[in-house]
């Protein structure tokens, strides 16, 4: 096998940054190159043309939290579309209000990372989930609540820039508010139970990588992590 | 990334940014021309940690104040849960206060430690050491009737005995909590304990919709104002249909005020687009609930110095 130079090795490091197209390219190029590719393949066996590639350091931090959003606003705008039967007017209210103001968060966090960094558009996966039906949609809505918070607070240390975390606590609480009450809609009193709050009152925190693996239930896009923190 | 945007973004709540950053402005200007491109993020988070970077006593002092709110909100459901006359939180709904008051403790508790740990002296409250208290429940240092509030005496005069009175007082102290450690969050940039600090609350959010939906539930007569599980606007929670405390709102918006915000980081977030909404951009009462505001550690102490006895 043809041993790397260096200097051919920081160049694939340099193309591996590179969003899809080019990296299209790079990947039939590198296939035509034996040794090469093989070596490719054995560094990178997960990640394929078609992924996300998410960016690197903050900007890859940004793109994850821009893919949870996108998650949540995807799923409440298929719940309000089709509601699930018997719902309340109450009920009815809180979905409608818990949709937009998750587009809100989404559209923040997509302007924050401006065109030029924002990944792209997620394909969202929902199978799993009966809209027709209260209790697949509250406990899905738990679920995804959940795993949102568990994702800002895991992403909250890593930025290097402090100016970032600073721009989305504030939505952080909020979460944790639709969080309890899809929970307490479900089971009363149900709202912040052991599996969500730690012994010291703190709510479960979780890495982006750790996160973005469980989001993949509800995700048919599939994504380059690669360089996410 | 565009340093000139981000700077910009921070100088509209800030305007003193750019004298923080005063003798980096060389560096500033050298941005774009002579720094290299690979070498912007970190020079960027140097340049911001010198200017916002907090000193350990900064930090101690923020932990302090969320301590104090800590230790009154752990009395509060204490005495609710245990102390007063049987019978004021209905027994569907105690599950629900006994896990928020254990919270309570579990956060005294860490925050204690955590204090303790960076080398600083935990707040404690007055009458610690009384004969009567047994840390963290001090009874002796709290007054939740606010019994020297100025335009109700005592504003919340049943607190303990009626359960609308209660509940509108407890999702008083959750929102407004929320807003105070939000206040404090600038504080802990940097620090392990930011990320602590932001899972704490996670959970605050999560006490404070169970009160609302809660008190949302008991209908429009005990609770006027129809409470989402988040804060809508700036409204407070209005008193009972009836109650003698018929002007309340004007004692406790001012632990609303400012709540109906919808402008994020230079962003307003009603005027991002939203295909669901009929207007196509984001309804302004979701975009003001969608976040929620800080208040001052001034502002905050003035609004809940009625509570506390001295």
């Amino acid at each position: 096998m043809k041993i790397l130079q260096s200097s051919e090795i920081n160049r694939m490091e340099e193309l591996e940054k590179i969003p899809d197209p080019s990296r299209r390219r790079f990947f039939q190029l590198a296939g035509g190159m034996a040794g090469a590719g093989l070596l490719f393949s054995a560094c990178h066996p997960v990640t394929k043309p078609t992924d996300i590639y998410l960016g690197s350091g903050d900007i890859a931090l940004l793109n994850f939290l821009y893919v949870l959003e996108q998650m949540e606003a995807d799923f409440y705008t298929k719940a309000v579309t089709g509601l699930y039967l018997g719902i309340s007017s109450n009920e009815h209210l809180a979905l409608v209000d818990v949709r937009d103001q998750e587009i809100g968060h989404r559209e923040y966090i997509k302007s924050l990372l401006g065109t030029t960094n924002a990944s792209a558009p997620v394909i969202t996966n929902f199978s799993n989930v009966n809209f027709a039906d209260r209790t697949s949609v509250l406990t899905n809505a738990s679920v995804l609540e959940d795993l949102v918070i568990a994702g800002f607070n895991g992403a909250a240390g890593l930025f290097t820039n402090t100016s970032y975390p600073l721009s989305f606590l504030k939505l952080v609480s909020v979460e944790g508010r639709h969080s309890a009450y899809f929970r307490d809609a479900l089971s009363h009193n149900n709202f912040a139970d052991t599996t969500v709050v730690d012994i010291n009152g703190l709510n479960q925190s979780m890495t982006p990588s750790v996160v973005l693996a469980s989001a993949q239930q509800f995700l048919t896009s599939r994504f380059d992590s690669s360089n996410l923190p | 990334m565009d340093l000139r945007n981000i700077l910009s973004e921070i100088g509209k709540t800030d305007p003193e940014v750019y004298e923080k950053l005063s003798g980096r402005r060389q560096v500033l200007k050298n941005f774009g021309s002579k720094v290299a491109v690979a070498a912007l993020p970190l020079a960027v988070a140097s340049m911001f940690s010198k200017a916002y970077g907090k000193t350990t006593s900064a930090i101690i002092d923020a932990l302090n104040f969320a301590l104090e709110l800590e230790y009154l909100e752990f009395n509060f459901y204490h005495e609710a849960n245990n102390v007063t006359s049987l019978g004021l939180i209905p027994a569907a709904d105690q599950p629900g206060f006994l896990a928020i008051e254990a919270h309570e403790k579990a956060h005294v508790n860490f925050l204690i430690t955590t204090i303790t740990a960076l080398g600083g002296t935990p707040f404690k409250p007055n009458h610690y050491s009384d004969a009567t208290s047994a840390p963290p429940y001090i009874p002796a240092a709290y007054d939740f009737r606010a019994s020297s509030n100025t335009v109700y005496t005592p504003l919340f005069a049943n607190v303990f005995n009626d359960y609308p009175t209660f509940l509108i007082a407890a999702q008083t102290f959750e929102d407004s909590h929320i807003r105070a450690v939000n206040g404090q969050m600038s504080n802990w940039a940097g620090n392990a304990v930011f990320a602590q600090m932001q899972q704490l609350l996670a959970t605050e959010g999560r006490h404070a919709a169970f009160i609302r939906l809660i008190r949302r539930n008991l209908g429009a007569v005990t609770a006027p104002e129809v409470p989402a599980p988040w804060i809508t606007n700036n409204i407070p929670p209005s008193f009972p249909v009836g109650s003698t405390v018929t002007s309340g709102n004007i004692v406790l918006q001012p632990f609303y005020n400012g709540e109906d915000n919808t402008v994020q980081s230079g962003i307003d977030i009603s005027t991002l687009t939203d295909s669901g909404s009929p207007t196509g951009y984001v309804p302004q009462l979701s975009a003001s609930a969608a976040f929620d505001e800080p208040l001052t550690q001034t502002a905050y102490s003035l609004l809940i110095a009625p509570f506390i006895l001295p």
